[in-house]
């Protein structure tokens, strides 16, 4: 085995860890994103005040 | 006065200029008979010719009367565009403006396949070195596994800009022929009943604007803090992704998508084929590193494949991953989503293995580009 090979060697198996490590890093922002932002139905400007209309005739 | 002052051009021609005058034609003809990347082979395929006839005026020649150096437009653009980096870099705008990263927020497990199937480039620059690559043109021979041009370029333009040629013919090259080279690697790795599995399907699941717009800023950050040498690539990526996601930009995202892609692409082409003279293109490196990069995608394949055998292991039956899924952590996308979906349906017509492919597809992406900011960041190191 040459020094050169060695040092490949070693930096193979830093980059792949680093690699899963990126992934995985990720894989966690989107669980996270996802839970702290999930999909909510746009809703239009006249649903918004329809709403605000039927709450202010309740009251 | 003889032929040689009237035409010199011919004086000058030799068989290695013939052979690469051949290259750009078998290049323009893959291009448009074939259709295998058109849009690179094309442009490279022209200026293959264009250097390779003696005296040609787009590369730097000494004028015999003065002795100065005039300048070539391929060589300008070469120092402009690709010794600055500045062409893959807005490529990566573009590409950046066409992900859509839903389908990953959709699966994200499947984000894992673009780590695995990045095996291919840390094995070849194993046996690059083996071969006695120094470690610099090792990493840049193994990035062609990352199956993605533009971070090739990047990383051999920084690190060896002598086989700047041929690695980027061998990675635009096989990115075209996945359809032919996962296909059997895939077939030999699997067997019939893995192949058969079927995979739920989120593809309904819809995701928050807001997760979709936040998600290319903080990973830029994360990258960032991690990896600053990985910066210019991944930032580059997700601010296309941004102006795409952030729905006030709408003009721009598609300028980016088609102008930009269009012309940068134009002139990446013809740029590289200022590298493909005979000179530095005939040798047997060339056949090397064309057949490293063809090692480079079939271990590519080989690791996605086996990383969800090795996921499968702890799934519960009914929950089991199709072991196709980890070829599609490459790159190459949408190719080769389409291509496993393709194998899926030949085996079992009603398995609808798309979306969890195209997911992994995508994940394989943003790997690429990771593993080359990763292969950026430390061979300087060692090196």
């Amino acid at each position: 085995m040459t020094p050169n090979f060695e040092t490949a060697l070693l930096i193979a198996a830093i980059g792949m860890t680093g690699i899963f490590l990126f992934m995985a890093i990720f894989y966690l922002l989107i669980l996270l994103l996802d839970r702290l932002m999930p999909f909510r139905e746009e809703r239009t400007e006249e649903e918004i005040v329809e709403e605000t209309g039927t709450e202010e005739e309740d009251l | 006065m003889g032929l040689e002052q009237l035409l010199p051009a011919i004086a000058g021609m030799t068989w290695q200029h013939l052979v690469m005058i051949g290259v750009g034609v078998l290049l323009i003809y893959l291009a448009i008979a074939r259709k295998y990347e058109p849009t690179l082979l094309l442009p490279m395929g022209f200026g293959a010719i264009l250097v390779n006839i003696p005296l040609s005026s787009a590369l730097t020649q000494i004028d015999p009367a003065t002795g100065e150096a005039v300048e070539g437009v391929l060589n300008i653009f070469f120092q402009a565009g690709i010794a600055t980096e500045i062409f893959p870099l807005l490529i990566f705008i573009a590409i950046g403006a066409m992900i859509d990263f839903s389908p990953l927020f959709r699966n994200p497990s499947l984000l894992l396949f673009g780590a695995a199937a990045q095996f291919g480039i840390f094995l070849t620059m194993l046996f690059a070195s083996l071969l006695g690559y120094d470690l610099r043109e090792a990493a840049s021979i193994g990035i062609i596994g990352a199956a993605d041009g533009p971070t090739s370029i990047v990383v051999a333009s920084r690190f060896a800009p002598n086989l700047l040629g041929p690695i980027s013919v061998a990675a635009y090259s096989y990115m075209a022929l996945v359809p032919i080279i996962q296909p059997p690697v895939i077939r030999l790795l699997t067997s019939r009943r893995e192949r058969l599995i079927r995979m739920s399907n989120p593809s309904n699941k819809k995701i928050s604007k807001k997760a979709l717009i936040v998600f290319p800023i903080a990973v830029t950050i994360v990258a960032g803090i991690i990896a600053p040498s990985s910066l210019s690539l991944i930032g580059f990526l997700m601010f296309g992704n941004l102006v795409r996601e952030c729905g006030v930009l709408n003009k721009l995202s598609l300028s980016a998508q088609n102008e930009l892609a269009s012309l940068v692409t134009l002139l990446l082409g013809i740029t590289i084929a200022s590298t493909m003279t005979a000179e530095r293109f005939i040798r047997v490196d060339t056949l090397i590193i064309i057949t490293l990069g063809l090692f480079a995608f079939v271990f590519d394949t080989f690791g996605g494949v086996i990383f969800a055998k090795f996921m499968n292991l702890f799934r519960r039956e009914g929950n089991k991953l199709n072991p196709m899924i980890g070829a599609c952590g490459i790159s190459a996308f949408p190719m080769s989503a389409r291509v496993i979906h393709q194998m899926g349906q030949k085996e079992d017509p009603f398995n609808y293995l798309l979306m969890p492919a195209i997911s992994a597809n995508v994940g394989g992406q943003i790997g690429s580009v990771v593993a080359g900011g990763i292969i950026l960041t430390l061979v300087p190191f060692f090196a």
